[in-house]
């Protein structure tokens, strides 16, 4: 590999601000682009509005948005209304690819952006760009062929149809900028914008086909969202107030030294983990990946995730020198968590019965295996560097894989016109991969249990493995359901079963790029002359035949095991999954949550009308004292009606006074 | 007397005229004359707009704008313009061209307008005079005018109901001008005719004023903080929501709730001074109270059921932040709270003209009749989804770089769990506006065929008057592009970081 450790076109090299911006920006217009299909949609659903169809539109709102594309106006069926996702919109990525594949390494310093804009390409981020923006690509010409029959509706006047289209194809170039920015990002707000904005612009794919389980996943995905926002938001300020820090690795160096540093990596630790499905945290990916539309699965299985790792990798003092002592301490939390992840996801995925549920379980236990590997980095600083590679290198073998088996799913059930075995072959090869035993998982395993090695990590390399067998059944189980599934829909003839229609095509792609991973990574990855590629070279090598049963093993231990238990839990099997429902601890949480809620209502009813009390005693004071001064008034004219009297008393009672007295004592002799 | 001096009397005066003239003249003009009205009132915002750049330009480039005459002895009428000043003019005279906009829309064909215009223009002249007041007595003379001509116009509409809370606001608002008034007699008596800027007078006053200057100090937060709707004195402001929607943004963008604020910003670090706040140990107190107020405004916004109180609340826990910016000792908190004093202007005028939108189209109250606005309305709930998501703080919009500013503020002034309160504010503000926005764009709803509204108006060529529409459209979009270009040498927090150079790092 060493003679691929070259700069990816090294003679071909653009400057980086325009490739950066058009990245950025490209998506950012397609999506503008749907917005005002959307306005103007929306403006011929008005009675008012609508007009003879040869007479062009004159409201100014409602030009810019067809003459981009050269198309007559006044035509209610023009294409980009009808049909959002064509060609044009599927190219959203591609910027994105070029600025990873031909960018220069390099940073740009934008003064007027927020505080102080600061975005930068390096090979981590290009590394992480490439497999994102591909990933993106494949899923959003899947996406063609997956919405192919909404599309038609939509054009055959269907409104909910079209509208629903629209607000997908405005939300994911949204969703997709997000996550570049925060790729490229080294300021901690452009950062902080990109995560928010990829977080909140995927609610709208989630929910995308309106059911009550979507509205239900996108709640949990929702509230989730907010919680780890709200952690990162505290994280970050926190730790960049104390540091004056304006840029990630500032921010980490920060982290390394402050007092309160531990409090401020497991705040950020805790917040990305939301996103990255750590734990306890994961409840919204169970829930919101089997009612997302599948080609929104793929993306937020295979890249959103990862964008939890990425924060993970930019805010943690991951393996520097001089961490305060008390780190250690949090690496070996993320280290438990990430195992009892690995290991409780696997077991209860396994009882799921909608294929995408179970994916979804399985990408919480590979993520959790990411985690107890980032663990490494603070238990064990000097292994880092070896180890940051291989975990990009995971990260995008997982991304690439998982994307590829939740493309499968609607492959199959709605299969091509492609031989079984093939079509067959061509859905296991993924799942092999990421159960390791070929192709980049077989690299990546093996590169980890070296790394892991040389780290003197033994123990944590065994339970990785034992991890595998989880992942094996995880695997098989989504493959045996996907196989019942596809029993049960039978192919009808709106089926476009068309080999190289979109969905196919995209799919067969992402296989090969899931597959072909190592060489084309390591390519990438080469730019980087000296200390990386030499590295590299070996890292990403085939392992050696004798290596192989040690990394086989637990595929076979899982393929046995899911042979055994499938056989023997065939009775139960279609009851567990009602037993152990997708989404676990969120029912018994959110049965709580609406607990609390009401409880916090009669709370807050209850303040509210302690203080209406309050102000309602003030006011009867109020009226008390008033009465008080009527009553002193009335006093008053009883006075003055009855001064000639009262004083005629008065001197009466003098004279009777003065007469008592001088009978006591002589007045005059 | 060169030019120059010349002018430094006359634009003062001539911006304060402006408004007040316009006042005057609008009284004077009779109720049918509608076209000359609409023409006095934007001719007048937009002059108004101009003197107040012309006069930051002037500001920047090293000029003096003051004018004074004495009352009584002892006792000055005194106009000045400083950076600080000129920040709340230049938020009041911004947002009175945008409100006078929309207010002309809103009104339309209703009775009573000359009266309301009238009373809208002394309302805006009151609070610039605020804004330029020189010391304690000047400011308290525009504060209570402020008052009075706010009370026809939260009393406009003549329903019982309407009145009822007008008497209520009258009240809190004039027992805190006795109350400040009584303070600034005070300190009148202790230190002289006082003005803005001389903090080393009270400084010297020696130790054993201190406790005098204490009780002084809370004695003033707490007139203040009527119309800074500082819980446990915030009780008018819900009540006010009767009021015609202009006059719901007015009040809780520019004129009442911030002038409350300004003068709590004012009372710090004009008449104390913040480092002598800061050995007082009066700052702390604001922080409780401030954190006190964000968080108890959160939790009442989300328990109200229909939009406008909702957005009161919200008010009330948003101009909290100014007072928890002014507590945070160091400079960072300043610039927070002076950027967060224009930001919250923004955002919260988007978001009433938006809630104004909603009533007058459709007839809209309650949250739950919000369900597919989004398809109805499209541009009117953009510009409240940019208002609410910089209410909750997210980036790019402005609410992010004052939330961002607060908590290294804090950071800075050593008190770190305020960034539990700032965090905690962000999920509140998430968990009560996120369901707004959910029920806008993604319920169906009328729009889609699914019962009607409430009270459609007659269909329009756009989804509502252009008049309602252009106003939110423009404060959503300064308030999207405030933040996104917060760098650029007059976004706000460019500007309040030039106030906090100016003004408080000098002795």
């Amino acid at each position: 590999m060493t003679e691929l450790s070259l700069a990816p076109f090294p003679l071909l090299r653009l400057p980086l601000a325009p490739l950066l911006f058009a990245a950025l920006l490209w998506p950012l217009l397609l999506s503008l682009r749907a917005a005002l299909g959307a306005t103007i949609s929306l403006g011929q659903l008005r009675p008012h509005l609508s007009r003879p169809l040869n007479q062009p539109l004159n409201q100014p709102l409602n030009q810019p948005l067809n003459q981009p594309l050269n198309q007559p106006l006044s035509q209610p069926s023009s294409r980009s209304l009808h049909r959002p996702l064509d060609w044009l919109w599927i190219s959203a990525p591609l910027p994105a690819l070029a600025l990873a594949v031909l960018g220069p390494d390099g940073s740009l310093w934008l003064e007027a952006w927020l505080l102080g804009g600061y975005w930068e390409l390096d090979d981590q981020r290009r590394l992480l760009l490439a497999f994102s923006a591909l990933l993106w690509g494949l899923a959003g010409w899947y996406a063609r062929g997956y919405f192919a029959a909404e599309q038609a509706q939509a054009a055959a006047g269907d409104r909910d149809s079209r509208s629903r289209l629209l607000r997908f194809a405005l939300f994911w170039p949204l969703t997709l900028c997000g996550n570049l920015l925060l790729l490229v990002a080294e300021d901690i707000a452009s950062f902080y914008l990109g995560f928010a904005l990829m977080t909140f612009s995927a609610y709208p794919l989630v929910i995308h086909n309106g059911s009550r389980e979507a509205r239900t996943g996108g709640l949990a995905y929702l509230v989730m969202a907010v919680l780890g926002e709200g952690m990162i938001l505290a994280g970050l300020l926190w730790g960049a107030g104390t540091g004056s820090a304006l840029t990630l690795s500032e921010l980490r160096a920060t982290l390394a030294t402050a007092d309160m540093g531990l409090w401020m990596g497991l705040l950020l630790w805790l917040g990305f983990g939301v996103k990255a499905g750590v734990i306890g945290l994961h409840l919204w990916l169970p829930l919101a990946h089997p009612v997302a539309p599948t080609p929104a699965s793929a993306v937020l299985s295979g890249v959103m995730i990862k964008a939890g790792l990425v924060g993970w990798l930019s805010t943690l003092p991951l393996g520097m020198a001089g961490v305060d002592q008390s780190f250690h301490g949090l690496g070996l939390a993320m280290l438990v968590a990430g195992l009892v992840g690995a290991f409780a996801a696997a077991l209860w995925g396994v009882a799921q019965r909608h294929p995408k549920a179970v994916l979804a379980y399985s990408s919480v236990s590979q993520m959790g295996m990411l985690a107890a590997l980032v663990a490494i980095g603070l238990l064990k600083p000097d292994s880092w560097p070896a180890l940051s590679v291989l975990l990009l290198f995971f990260a995008a073998h997982h991304g690439l894989s998982k994307g590829a088996l939740f493309l499968g799913v609607g492959i199959s059930e709605q299969p091509p016109r492609l031989p079984a075995w093939l079509l067959w072959t061509l859905l296991i090869l993924p799942a092999l991969s990421l159960a390791g035993a070929l192709g980049s998982g077989l690299i990546a395993k093996w590169g980890t249990k070296k790394a892991l090695e040389a780290a003197g990590e033994e123990t944590l390399a065994f339970w990785l493995s034992l991890a595998t067998v989880g992942t094996t059944l995880l695997m098989a189980q989504t493959l045996w359901r996907q196989w019942r599934q596809g029993l049960q829909h039978a192919p009808t003839a709106t089926d476009d079963r068309r080999l190289l229609a979109s969905m196919p095509l995209a799919w067969l792609i992402s296989v090969l790029a899931a597959l072909s991973l190592p060489l084309w990574f390591s390519w990438l990855a080469g730019g980087i002359e000296g200390v990386l590629s030499g590295r590299l070279a070996g890292r990403f090598a085939w392992p050696p035949l004798s290596a192989l049963p040690a990394l086989l093993w637990p595929l076979g231990l899982g393929l046995l095991l899911s042979l055994a238990l499938g056989w023997s839990l065939r009775r139960v099997a279609p009851r567990l999954s009602d037993w152990l429902p997708a989404g676990d601890l969120w029912w018994p949480l959110a049965f709580c949550g609406r607990w609390l809620w009401r409880l916090a209502r009669r709370l807050l009813q209850g303040l509210a009308s302690l203080q209406a009390a309050w102000v309602a005693w003030w006011v009867a004071r109020e009226g008390d004292g008033l009465a008080g001064l009527d009553t002193l008034t009335r006093a008053e004219d009883w006075l003055r009606r009855q001064l000639a009297l009262l004083l005629l008393a008065v001197a009466l009672m003098l004279a009777a006074v003065l007469l008592l007295s001088a009978k006591s004592r002589l007045l005059w002799p | 007397m060169s030019a120059a001096s010349a002018m430094s009397a006359v634009l003062p005066l001539a911006t304060l005229a402006s408004s007040l003239l316009t006042a005057a003249v609008i009284f004077m003009l009779p109720e049918q004359a509608v076209r000359t009205r609409t023409a006095l009132n934007l001719a007048a915002a937009l002059i108004k707009l101009v003197l107040v750049i012309w006069m930051a330009r002037g500001l920047v480039a090293g000029e003096v704008y003051a004018v004074e005459f004495p009352v009584v002895e002892g006792l000055s009428f005194v106009l000045q313009v400083d950076e600080l000043g000129l920040t709340f003019a230049g938020l009041s005279s911004l947002l009175w061209l945008f409100t006078t906009i929309y207010a002309i829309g809103y009104l339309e064909d209703s009775p009573n307008r000359r009266r309301f215009f009238g009373f809208f223009s002394l309302c805006v002249a009151s609070t610039l005079g605020i804004s330029l007041a020189g010391n304690l007595f000047t400011l308290l003379i525009f504060y209570e005018l402020l008052t009075l001509s706010t009370y026809p116009l939260v009393a406009h509409r003549g329903t019982p109901q309407a009145l009822a809370a007008a008497t209520v606001y009258l009240r809190y608002t004039l027992s805190a001008g006795l109350v400040l008034m009584i303070g600034m007699v005070a300190l009148q008596v202790l230190a002289g005719d006082l003005r803005f800027g001389q903090r080393e007078l009270l400084a010297a006053l020696g130790p054993e004023a201190r406790p005098w200057l204490i009780g002084l100090f809370w004695l003033l937060t707490l007139g203040f903080g009527v119309k800074a709707a500082l819980v446990p004195l915030h009780g008018w402001l819900p009540r006010a929501m009767v009021a015609p929607a202009p006059v719901s943004a007015l009040l809780h963008a520019v004129a009442v709730v911030k002038a409350g604020a300004f003068g709590i910003v004012r009372l710090v670090y004009d008449v104390y001074g913040i480092g002598f706040s800061a050995s007082l140990g009066v700052l702390d107190g604001l922080v409780v109270i401030a954190s006190v107020t964000i968080v108890y405004g959160s939790l009442r916004a989300l328990a109200q059921q229909e939009l406008k109180p909702r957005l009161a609340y919200s008010t009330v826990s948003q101009v909290s932040y100014i007072v928890l910016g002014i507590g945070l000792f160091g400079p960072l908190g300043t610039i927070a709270a002076l950027a967060h004093l224009l930001h919250q202007g923004l955002m919260k005028v988007t978001l009433f003209f938006c809630a104004g939108n909603y009533a007058e189209e459709l007839g809209i109250h309650r949250i739950d009749e919000l369900d597919g606005v989004g398809r109805r309305m499209p541009l009117s709930s953009l510009a409240f989804t940019i208002g609410a998501l910089g209410m909750i703080g997210m980036p790019p919009l402005v609410g992010f770089i004052s939330k961002w500013m607060l908590g290294m503020g804090a950071v800075q002034a050593e008190m770190p769990w305020v960034i539990a309160v700032l965090v905690a504010s962000t999920l509140l503000n998430a968990a009560y506006f996120l369901p707004i926005l959910n029920r806008l764009w993604f319920r169906p709803g009328p729009a889609h065929g699914i019962g009607t509204w409430p009270a459609e108006r007659a269909p329009s060529r756009l989804e509502t008057s252009a008049w309602l529409l252009l106003p939110a459209l423009a404060t959503a979009l300064l308030s999207l592009l405030a933040g996104m270009l917060a760098g650029l040498p007059f976004s706000p927090l460019q500007w309040a970081t030039r106030v906090v150079e100016q003004t408080y790092l000098m002795p």
